[in-house]
This record gives structure tokens, sequence and C-alpha cells, in this order.
């Protein structure tokens, strides 16, 4: 990036003279990424439970039909793919490549067991023949939970980009995304899943 | 910040998950499912502070623990009032 809102690669010094803003760790477009994505899924999941106060019935009928165990089994699975996430950077500024890279997969991993329970999810609801235009109820489950998923899928990828890169810059940006897909689903789960 | 702070965070937000379930199990009805709401979005709120605090490393700023905290705080009223905005009479 050019311009002066992002360190150089080379350049592991504070950003003093950019008062709180270089107070944020790794790179600054990628908080304004996750600010972005944190406002979207708000917005999103308050306009689904705006549109459940105008029939809480039927949410309320629909809601008992997903899973909440595999709900639960996914937030285990992200909160411990974020941490080994967050132990591939420690060991990257240990300088232990070859530890860095088995966390990165292992973070990676985690997150492709997600992809398949939520594929297991989505798999059930299509075999009882429920689809995005089954209910209001449902069109926000699948719009809201699908483009979590695609973030899930842009996460993997970039967790096994970074397993080529050397930088702890990069690093913490590239990790920063997937801690971000993690703090979305402790939000969106309680919401979409567990409030009756 | 160390390994050891990550596994104790991680650690954290597998008990609150845990805590989370468990509170969805209680059945109630009435001003009895209105505090399980609360529960349950308090723990995703505290959830929320965890990974933003250990995991996105903001615990060393103080300002934007505090601008978070007041977002997904600020979000999670939101979200509390619209849920009993639902709740039949």
């Amino acid at each position: 990036m050019s311009g002066g809102l992002s360190r150089q690669p080379s350049d592991p010094q504070p950003r003093d003279d950019w008062g709180v803003l270089g107070e944020l760790p790794g790179d600054l477009m990628m908080w304004v990424l996750i600010v972005s994505e944190l406002l979207v899924f708000g917005a999103a999941l308050i306009a689904f439970l705006a549109v459940r106060t105008t029939d809480p019935a039927g949410f309320a009928a629909d809601q008992l039909l997903l899973d909440r165990t595999e709900g639960a089994v996914n937030t285990m699975v992200l909160v411990t793919s974020g941490l080994c996430a967050a132990l591939a950077v420690i060991a990257r500024k240990e300088g232990r490549l070859r530890s860095k890279r088995v966390w990165l997969f292992t973070a990676a991993g985690f997150g492709v067991v997600f992809l398949i329970v939520k594929g297991a999810e989505y798999w059930s609801k299509a075999a009882a023949g429920i689809d995005i235009e089954t209910s209001p109820f449902f069109t926000f489950y699948y719009l809201i939970t699908g483009f979590h998923a695609a973030h899930v899928i842009a996460g993997i990828l970039i967790l096994i980009l970074l397993a080529w890169a050397d930088s702890v810059r990069t690093m913490e940006t590239g990790v920063a995304f997937w801690h971000m897909v993690d703090l979305v689903w402790v939000l969106l789960f309680p919401i979409i899943y567990l409030l009756r | 910040m160390n390994a050891r702070a990550m596994i104790e965070a991680w650690m954290l937000l597998l008990v609150m998950s845990a805590l989370t379930t468990a509170l969805t199990l209680i059945e109630m009805s009435g001003q009895g499912r209105m505090i399980i709401a609360a529960g349950v979005l308090t723990l995703a709120g505290l959830k929320a502070r965890v990974i933003l605090s250990f995991y996105l490393q903001l615990r060393t700023s103080r300002f934007w623990t505090r601008a978070f905290d007041l977002a997904i705080g600020g979000f999670l009223v939101v979200c509390f009032g619209l849920y009993v905005l639902a709740m039949e009479p």
C-alpha cells in the first residue's frame, strides 16, 4: 500500500505520530476492514431482530429447526482455531518458523472442520426442504451464516498463504482477519441460534 | 503477549461458551426468559472482549478497549431491546 496509513513491511517501529491509531496492532487497513465487517454483520443482526418483532412466533418455530449443538461445536472449533492462529504469531515472533507453519495449518484445519459442520447443517436443512425462501427467518439465517462462511473460506486461504509470509506485520495482519471471523461468530451464534 | 496468556484466554472462551449452552438449557417463561437472554448476550459481549483483548491484542490500548466495549455494548443493548420488544405480553 502506498501513502501514510501503513508501516512498511520492514518497519517494526510503532506509529507514534498517529495518536491512538498507532496503538492498533498490525496494518491499519485491516482494522478498517474489521470495523467495516463488524458494522455489516451488526446491521444484519439488528435487521434480523427487528424483523423478528413482526412475527416472534414464526421466528421461534423456525429457530427450533436449527441444531444448537452443531452451532456450539462450531464455536469451540473457531475459538480453538483462533488460539492456534495466535500461537502462530507468537512462534513467528520467537523465530520458530516450523512451529509457525504447524500452528497456521492447524488453525486452517479447524476452519475446514467448521465448514464441514456448517455444510452438514445446510445439507440437513436442504434435505428437509428448507431453503432461503422458506421464511424470513431462513432468509436471514442463510444470508448471515452464508456470508460468514464465505469469510471463513477467505480466512482459511489467508492462513495458508501466511505459511509462506515472513514478516511479523504480515502475520499479525492476516491473523487479525481470522480473529475477526471468530469475533463475528461469537456475536452471531447466540442471536440467531440461542435467543428464544 | 505470551502463549500462556493466549491459552488462558482460550480456556476462558471455552468456559463462557459452556456457560452459554448451560443457560439455554434452562426452560423459562416471561421474565425468566428475559434474564436468560440478558445472560446469553452478556456472555457474547464478554467473549467478544476476550477475543479483542487477547487474540487481537487490544489489551495494550486503553482507548481502543473502551471504544470497542462501548460499540459492542451498545450493539448488545439494542439487540436486547429488540428481543424484549418481540416478547409476547
